[in-house]
């Protein structure tokens, strides 16, 4: 009888324990889906647990991603030095031609300083940076971005256009207390109002996760060229107006797509632009395009 | 008493160890590596070591710690949140199911099965990823990414097994 009991037991616990199992298969399975629909539906919720978790774990992505600095830097070094013969040539004969572009430019901005002050023009306020390092990346194949190690307490806030170098990287798409996502322009999820080349003419450049966004919504008598500059127009009040981004090429489709000027695996500092949008009345009704508005905000 | 207290102490680190390696390899998923076109196809490690330690430690890493080192690669990483999470406990339970066919077998037959379960990852990640985006994505990223992960394989689980060795207790 005891045995039977015993047996029983064995036999009860067994079918317990598989029940379990696959009750905690299932129930991990939908919860996984359950998060990855909310997040869809309610954005703001999923991103403040997201920034507080990134948050925490920020010291130790920072302490990680150290050695990985440190070691480029070192590679970095020997790389110079081992060019640094020829570096110097082509820096001396690039300082030439920039000291004549230095005379044309000192005489460009006197005369656009008395033009101004003709025009009564009001400038727009200087822009405030703060500088970032790039603590993480995001390491997967269809997400473009990177995590620095600044947050709001320096003042960084959603929205903000990071920069490195002379190039647009992308915007800031979520800011913790010391930490900040980076939205690169090369993801999917990104859209940029540009100026396109001599004439300006408007485009939107779109992410799609490859190295060279996809540059839409061109005006048809645009006259586009390749290796013509691309720049932020400022419309929509998130990038500042000018923020160099790149030179136009052609895919083997035929389609524009913009050459970044920055190298996004590369990046180890980002400068944070505080740009302050204008007041809504100075927009322009394209600014205030559904399109642009839904990408940014 | 003490020998009893250390012994628990003992287990519990043990326990705790594949966890804290699993927020390890999180981390190290995400470093910047400084290599131009690397970014997008940086090795998935930690389908590596959720692999290993299933396949040799199943009862060490439950469901829910599977479940919630994808949700920290998810948020980390920046990808949408539950993606890792939904695909490592698929993981989980396919080996545990497959787990004879694994267990005590030549490593070229566990490079194979893993080689199999990567692809199968990659599937799935590019099918919610598409689903959650609403665009039909380019598998070409992910394609290299599981590529690179099958290639960098027999090294990582070379680092496991010293690591198993070291740290958790012979079956």
């Amino acid at each position: 009888m005891n045995r039977l009991r015993g047996f029983t037991e064995i036999g009860l616990s067994t079918s317990m324990k598989v029940l379990i199992h696959r009750f905690s298969f299932l129930f991990f399975v939908l919860a996984a889906f359950g998060i990855l629909l909310f997040s869809k539906a309610d954005t703001l919720v999923v991103e403040k647990v997201s920034t507080t978790v990134v948050d925490v774990f920020s010291p130790l992505m920072s302490a990680v991603s150290e050695p990985a600095a440190a070691i480029n830097n070192a590679v970095d070094k020997v790389h110079e030095l081992a060019n640094i013969r020829e570096q110097n040539a082509v820096l001396r004969r690039e300082n030439e031609r920039l000291l004549v572009w230095k005379t044309k430019a000192e005489r460009l901005s006197a005369q656009n300083k008395s033009l101004q002050t003709l025009l009564n023009f009001k400038p727009d306020a200087g822009l405030k940076s703060i500088t970032a390092r790039v603590i993480a990346n995001s390491g997967g194949a269809f997400i473009r971005s990177v995590v620095v190690n600044t947050g709001k307490s320096k003042g960084v806030r959603k929205g903000q256009a990071a920069v490195a170098g002379a190039g647009l990287v992308g915007r800031v798409a979520s800011s913790g207390y010391q930490s900040a996502r980076v939205l690169l322009i090369t993801d999917i999820n990104s859209r940029v109002p540009v100026l396109v080349g001599q004439e300006r003419d408007r485009a939107i450049l779109r992410g799609d996760n490859t190295f060279m966004p996809h540059l839409r919504f061109l005006p048809a008598n645009a006259s586009v060229e390749l290796g013509d500059n691309v720049v932020t127009s400022g419309h929509g009040g998130v990038f500042p107006p000018g923020l160099k981004i790149g030179k136009i090429i052609k895919d083997s489709e035929g389609g524009f797509r913009v050459m970044p000027t920055v190298i996004f695996e590369r990046l180890e500092f980002l400068r944070l632009i505080d740009f302050l949008p204008k007041s809504p009345e100075n927009h322009t009704p394209y600014d205030r395009s559904i399109e642009t508005k839904a990408n940014f905000q | 008493m003490t020998t009893l207290l250390s012994n628990r102490l003992d287990m519990f680190a043990r326990r705790c160890f594949p966890v804290l390696a699993g927020i390890f390899f999180v981390l190290i998923s995400t470093v910047p590596y400084y290599i131009p076109g690397f970014g997008p196809v940086v090795p998935n490690v930690v389908l590596i070591a959720v692999f290993f330690w299933v396949i040799h430690h199943a009862e060490f890493v439950p469901t829910a710690t599977v479940f919630f080192i994808g949700l920290l690669l998810d948020i980390l990483s920046g990808a949408p949140p539950g993606i890792n999470a939904a695909t490592l406990v698929l993981v989980r339970t396919l080996l545990v199911m497959q787990s004879k066919v694994f267990r005590g077998k030549s490593f070229l037959l566990l490079w194979w099965g893993f080689s199999l379960v990567a692809f199968l990852v990659g599937l799935v990640i590019w099918a919610l990823s598409a689903f959650y985006h609403m665009i039909l994505l380019n598998p070409l990223p992910i394609i290299f990414q599981m590529l690179m992960t099958i290639t960098i394989f027999p090294f990582f689980s070379w680092v496991f097994a010293k690591l198993h060795q070291k740290f958790l207790p012979i079956d």
